[in-house]
């Protein structure tokens, strides 16, 4: 599982996770209210020059970046199709400066660190009986799943392919549910018996 | 079943089955926003897990799409997806499986069939109704639409989400046969 995160240090590297997010969403309310487009397009090209500061590190971004170029073109054209085109324009660039500065915090952020700064922000969420300690704890179980459910699926694949010759398709749905089902049933005990209850 | 070690792991389960989906490759539409199994996962969760720990596998899976791991369909991931056009149907997610899971606990599931029939109106309710309710207004606030342009554009979706609340239900049964200690819905876990 790859992260966005780039080892290509850059000065963005070095600001401390907490004060990239603070500045994000600081960054990010003040664009939501600005409303000028000749603000917007002076925005969008702060954006871009910072995003150019960080290659080598910012070559991962492409591939976000490129879905939200087609979102931000679909936008404008489909504000210039009910005759408002500048309305258009300003949601587009809005779009993109977001964006772009969520991408730059991912790219120059080890998601340990962000992990690390969300388990302080949701501290006081325990008062309710939720363990935001846990959270990393969490993550890598979901990880672990996700790679598991492949297996299974492999798994019973094959045992189908070698029962029938052919390949299992929608009816190992069944089989796969409860399996993965009792799967966490498992884990939750062996968690239990190790952490505690 | 109803120890918190049980909600850690079948969070996490639900929350992989969000990145699963993920992983399935996406059909694009106009309008920005793509058509994904990953609802399925919305209704499944609030089905199969009750309203409160579907809420938090939808909190942990978008938690982890906010520290940058590529999970969403497509390999997107990180903050900016929270300020793309769809961002309104992703941040209703934890919400529709919360709506989800609540309406599952209300109605019956003595037999298999009556549990399948109230996954399916669990799923239209909150995997549908409310998760397009939040997109919709995100639509409108992000993408600067109309409010009749927004709804119109969110009703393509609608046929693809019937599909997955019948594909709700099929699982659903599944679980009603296959393990009948398992409480849908939540019932005992609230």
């Amino acid at each position: 599982m790859h992260s966005l995160y780039s080892e290509h240090r850059t000065w963005l590297h070095r600001v401390p996770a907490g004060t990239k997010l603070l500045a994000l969403a600081a960054l990010g309310t003040g664009l939501f209210w600005l409303q000028q487009w000749q603000a917007l397009v002076a925005c969008t090209v702060v954006c871009a020059a910072l995003l150019v500061s960080l290659v080598p590190a910012a070559r991962g971004a492409w591939r976000v970046m490129r879905s939200l170029l087609v979102a931000a073109v679909l936008i404008a054209a489909f504000h210039a199709l009910w005759q408002q085109p500048l309305l258009g324009i300003t949601s587009a660039l809005r779009l993109l400066c977001t964006a772009s500065l969520g991408t730059m915090l991912t790219l120059t952020t080890r998601h340990t660190d962000l992990l690390a700064v969300m388990e302080r922000l949701l501290a006081p969420l325990s008062r309710w009986g939720l363990r935001p300690e846990r959270m990393a704890l969490q993550v890598a179980l979901m990880l672990r799943f996700a790679e598991h459910f492949f297996v299974q699926w492999k798994r019973l694949d094959d045992a189908y392919r070698a029962r029938s010759g052919r390949a299992g398709g929608w009816r190992l749905l069944a089989p796969l549910t409860i399996q993965m089902l009792s799967a966490a049933r498992r884990v939750a005990d062996a968690l239990h018996l190790r952490l505690g209850p | 079943m109803n120890n918190p070690r049980h909600t850690t792991a079948l969070v996490a389960l639900f929350a992989a089955l969000m990145a699963v989906f993920g992983l399935i490759p996406k059909l694009d539409l106009p309008l920005g926003v793509p058509i994904t199994l990953q609802t399925l996962g919305v209704m499944l969760a609030g089905a199969l897990l009750g309203p409160r720990r579907a809420l938090l596998a939808m909190g942990l899976f978008l938690g982890a799409v906010a520290i940058g791991l590529p999970l969403l369909s497509g390999g997107r991931g990180g903050l900016g997806v929270f300020f793309a056009p769809s961002a309104g149907y992703l941040v209703s997610w934890p919400l529709g499986a919360f709506v989800t899971g609540l309406v599952m606990a209300q109605l019956p599931t003595g037999t298999p069939r009556a549990a399948a029939l109230s996954a399916f109106v669990a799923a239209c309710v909150g995997g549908l109704l409310v998760v397009h309710a939040g997109g919709v207004v995100g639509l409108v606030l992000l993408a600067k639409m109309g409010w009749a342009q927004a709804i119109t554009g969110t009703l393509v979706f609608v046929p693809g989400d019937l599909i997955k609340a019948v594909l709700t239900a099929a699982v659903v049964h599944t679980v009603a046969r296959g393990l009948p200690d398992w409480q849908l819905g939540g019932r005992a876990a609230r």
